[in-house]
């Protein structure tokens, strides 16, 4: 078996709010954040719905503004990936506790973050601007953190990270092999410490490019169910701080949950289509699986990439079939873009988050919309309010200790994130938490 | 291991692709390189919002030299750097004895990984969509652009010519990306998670972001690296693949092994600003050397560097003071081994630094470094005149971004 990383900070910014609190609240009311678009125009546009984040609330502003002269110079989506990771990584209640490194420990901290927008909406605004479209002379810092590795570098900055700073762009995937990329760095023993996420923001290109392909839901998205019709996009950052066990109990650290195993894929059979019998993801997911070496009746709940498209949906299930079995039909099953939109890149980023607020809590969120589940998918997504792990009753699931995870495993739960990317890459991350709900400790 | 470093064994290079202003296929760069005269063309600066005065020049890619080894047809369902990317593929193949059948055939037991690189992606194909929604509205926006606009397009294209079922990654850190790539690759190899990996760095270059590069003040249309006079670079597009093997996957194949890649190593310096490079040489020449400390490199046995410097001017300072740091430190001398910089003749972005950089391993000639006449007395660093080099057994590669990012990979001669 693979050695783990443990999961000390969280840090989020999405629909529900700025902040990890923001986002487990929204995510407990099982309600949607997926509402009428404001941030831009959508004159012309099929769909009309978007997941927004709020405008930050004063004291972050204040807060990062105040310590660091650069964030005026930032990018929408840099200053996501910026306060999720200073989030995660500080002392708030979420956070790492890590103080800014000294030129000692700066090396032994890598910053690995997904993503796909980065500064398109402000490159966009320079683009109308410098072809005329909008009145005003272009401006050219507009386009001073527009490359895709505006995130990730402004957060390496802002933390004094020293290490390996990587940044995936590989579409939707992106988060979750933003998170493969820490884990492995972890393992071989190049940092102490990895910060892990991504962060986009929406743009015009983006809602029009989906809306071209007539991947968007005109109401909010409905993953798995009968009458689904698309996706909704959101914007956001999602990060977790990674840390070797030893480093983390050197430092008496808080351990929230672990990293166990990740695992990629390429369907490598079309461009935006997903392979209808999921080989690819099942590929992914299997080799997560045994990169942590768990057996798939350890698995005690799903975060999917369920973007409520009807391909999508219908291509994921037919992967968990192929890994899970039967038990797919009884394995809780659940989709965060239901609740906070589609933040592409850094959606399995945002994702990691949910899914280790799940383990914290003990319960797995419901996937926000109505209808009934499509009778065609053999899968039982959690409708309605959220599952406490506790009472689900899965006859198939067996505990981590008896797939041979690690000692004490009996008391821990593991749980499965997927997120499969336009031209066919796959990604699938494995977590392992404490099987007792947050108030119970 | 520690810090960002990390010691390869049994990672061979074994096929070279590569799609430059030069044409496609090693042989056409290497002539230029041996030429060392930059691969400048002209621009079109009525498309873009260049500043009067400014570059005129880019190494822009000729789409018909694609046309041998990439049909209209397929040509049409791709964006441009996914159409230099496949090219590549099919050179480096085509190097490396291997056929995108053969590497299909064997997925199943064998899943082949894809590692790439991007700064910016398919950028036309962003700008036509860009165009389609201001100018008809977002409803014209053509599926097709969308799907190809996406960074990760031209490895998603590679996977579906060859039928890589592995994971398919594309990294994008700028300057950086393509040895961060080849370090994954590598990686990906000598931790035994795949036995072949393609690595791949791939640009397009638009006259808009010709002209935006431009207007930062970036561009030279006669780049000059490590010259006390630069300006800018040479702003480049094309495409750089590299097939991985398992040195025993190569071998048992009877593979010519062109290169190993020994070690590879990544490391920020946060002092750096969003849009430059940082002042400050020594916390990267600290990870470098400590780094190839860790990774069992000698500096002293390094007996070429294949420099990333373009003609930046903050860009080269940094690289040629951390060099000279390293070397400074850890030799009695202090003296650099013979140091090339191919960007002067390739360009900036593109794959071709990455290219080069294999050919050098290989033992192939380069001419004079393209501009240089006058060594900056801050620097002290003459690059490669041109004279007759002996063969190099251990080369390192350098590479530093904008931003902070920075990599190192030292690839040895191989058996080929």
């Amino acid at each position: 078996m693979n050695v783990s990383a443990v999961i000390t900070g969280l840090g989020s910014v999405c629909a529900w709010g700025w902040g990890v609190e923001a986002l487990w609240r929204g995510l407990e009311t099982g309600e949607t954040r997926i509402g009428e678009a404001r941030r831009f125009n959508v004159e012309g546009q099929r769909t009309r719905v978007v997941a927004e984040v709020p405008k930050p609330p004063r004291a972050v502003v204040d807060a990062h503004s105040r310590h660091h002269r650069e964030w005026c110079r930032l990018s929408r989506a840099d200053r996501y990936g910026v306060a999720a990771a200073v989030e995660a990584w500080g002392d708030s209640p979420w956070g790492a506790g890590l103080g800014l490194p000294t030129a000692e420990e700066g090396p032994e901290i890598g910053v690995f973050f997904g993503g796909s927008t980065a500064g398109m909406a402000e490159a966009e605004r320079f683009y109308a601007r410098v072809t005329g479209r909008t009145a005003g002379p272009p401006k050219l810092n507009l386009l001073t953190s527009f490359q895709l590795n505006g995130p990730g570098d402004a957060v390496a900055r802002r933390l004094g990270a020293m290490g390996p700073v990587e940044t995936v762009s590989s579409a939707c995937a992106s988060g979750g092999l933003a998170i493969g990329a820490a884990l492995e760095a972890l393992r071989r023993g190049e940092v102490s410490v990895a910060v892990a996420g991504g962060a986009d923001s929406l743009t015009r290109l983006t809602y029009s490019g989906f809306n071209a392909l007539r991947a968007v839901d005109a109401a909010p998205c409905r993953p798995f169910r009968a009458d689904r019709e698309g996706l909704s996009l959101g914007e956001g950052a999602g990060v977790v701080v990674l840390e070797t066990p030893e480093h983390a109990r050197r430092r008496g650290a808080r351990v929230l949950a672990a990293v166990v195993g990740t695992g990629a894929s390429c369907d490598a059979h079309h461009m935006t289509a997903p392979h209808p019998e999921g080989l690819g993801a099942a590929a992914a997911i299997r080799r997560a699986l045994a990169d942590a070496g768990i057996a798939p009746t350890a698995v005690r709940f799903i975060n999917a990439h369920g973007t409520g498209t009807p391909l999508n949906d219908a291509s994921e299930t037919a992967a968990l079939v192929a890994v899970f079995g039967d038990r797919a039909g009884a394995l809780p099953v659940t989709s965060t873009k239901g609740s906070v939109g589609h933040l592409l890149g850094s959606s399995g980023a945002l994702e990691a988050v949910a899914t280790v607020l799940c383990l914290h809590h003990g319960q797995v969120h419901a996937t926000p919309g109505g209808g009934t589940v499509d009778p065609a998918l053999p899968v039982a997504p959690v409708l309605g309010a959220a599952l406490p792990l506790a009472a689900s009753s899965d006859p198939g699931a067996a505990r981590g200790s008896e797939s041979g995870s690690e000692p004490g495993s009996e008391t821990e739960w593991i749980a499965l994130s997927t997120s499969f990317a336009f031209g066919g890459s796959n990604a699938a991350v494995v977590f392992r938490g404490p099987s007792h709900p947050a108030g119970e400790r | 291991m520690s810090a960002g470093f990390a010691s390869l064994e049994g990672v061979a290079i074994t096929g070279l692709g590569v799609v430059t202003a030069a044409g496609c296929g090693r042989d056409t760069l290497a002539a230029a390189l041996v030429a060392g005269v930059p691969l400048a063309r002209p621009v079109d600066r009525s498309a873009g919002w260049h500043r009067p005065g400014g570059s005129h020049c880019a190494a822009t890619v000729d789409p018909k030299s694609l046309q041998p080894w990439l049909s209209p047809m397929a040509a049409r369902r791709m964006s441009p750097p996914s159409r230099f990317a496949v090219v590549a593929l099919r050179r480096a193949l085509e190097d490396a004895g291997l056929d995108a059948a053969t590497l299909r055939a064997g997925q199943a037991a064998r899943p082949t990984a894809v590692f790439a690189a991007t700064a910016c992606g398919p950028s036309s194909y962003t700008e036509r969509i860009l165009e389609q929604i201001q100018e008809e509205g977002p409803e014209a926006v053509s599926p097709s652009l969308f799907t190809e606009s996406v960074a990760n397009a031209p490895a998603a294209q590679i996977a579906l010519a060859c039928g890589a079922l592995g994971p398919n990654v594309t990294i994008t850190q700028r300057e950086v990306g393509p040895l961060l790539a080849l370090r994954r690759g590598a990686l990906e190899i000598a931790e035994g998670r795949a036995e072949q990996v393609l690595v791949a760095v791939v640009e397009e270059l638009t006259p808009m972001e010709h002209s935006v590069f431009d207007r930062f003040g970036c561009l030279a249309d006669a780049p000059r690296p490590f010259d006390r006079h630069r300006r800018g670079y040479l702003a480049a597009e094309g495409a750089a693949v590299l097939l991985l093997e398992r040195e025993d996957v190569a071998r048992a194949r009877g593979a010519s092994i062109k290169a190993w890649v020994r070690a590879a190593l990544a490391a920020f310096d946060p002092a750096a600003s969003l849009s430059d490079y940082s002042r400050d040489p020594t916390p990267l020449a600290a990870a470098l050397a400590r780094g190839l400390e860790r990774a069992g490199v000698e500096v002293a046995t390094v007996d070429r560097i294949v420099s990333g410097a373009s003609g930046m001017p903050t860009g080269d300072r940094l690289e040629g003071l951390v060099l000279r740091r390293v070397w400074g430190s850890a030799t009695p001398s202090g003296t650099l081994p013979p140091i090339l910089a191919p960007k002067g003749v390739v360009g900036e972005g593109g794959g071709g630094h990455l290219a080069a950089a294999l050919l050098a391993a290989e033992g192939y000639p380069f001419g004079p470094t393209a501009g240089f006449a006058t060594m900056d007395p801050e620097l002290m660093i003459t690059p490669h005149d041109g004279g007759s080099l002996p063969p190099a057994r251990r080369l390192l590669v350098s590479a530093l971004a904008v931003g902070g990012a920075a990599a190192w990979v030292v690839l040895e001669k191989g058996e080929g």
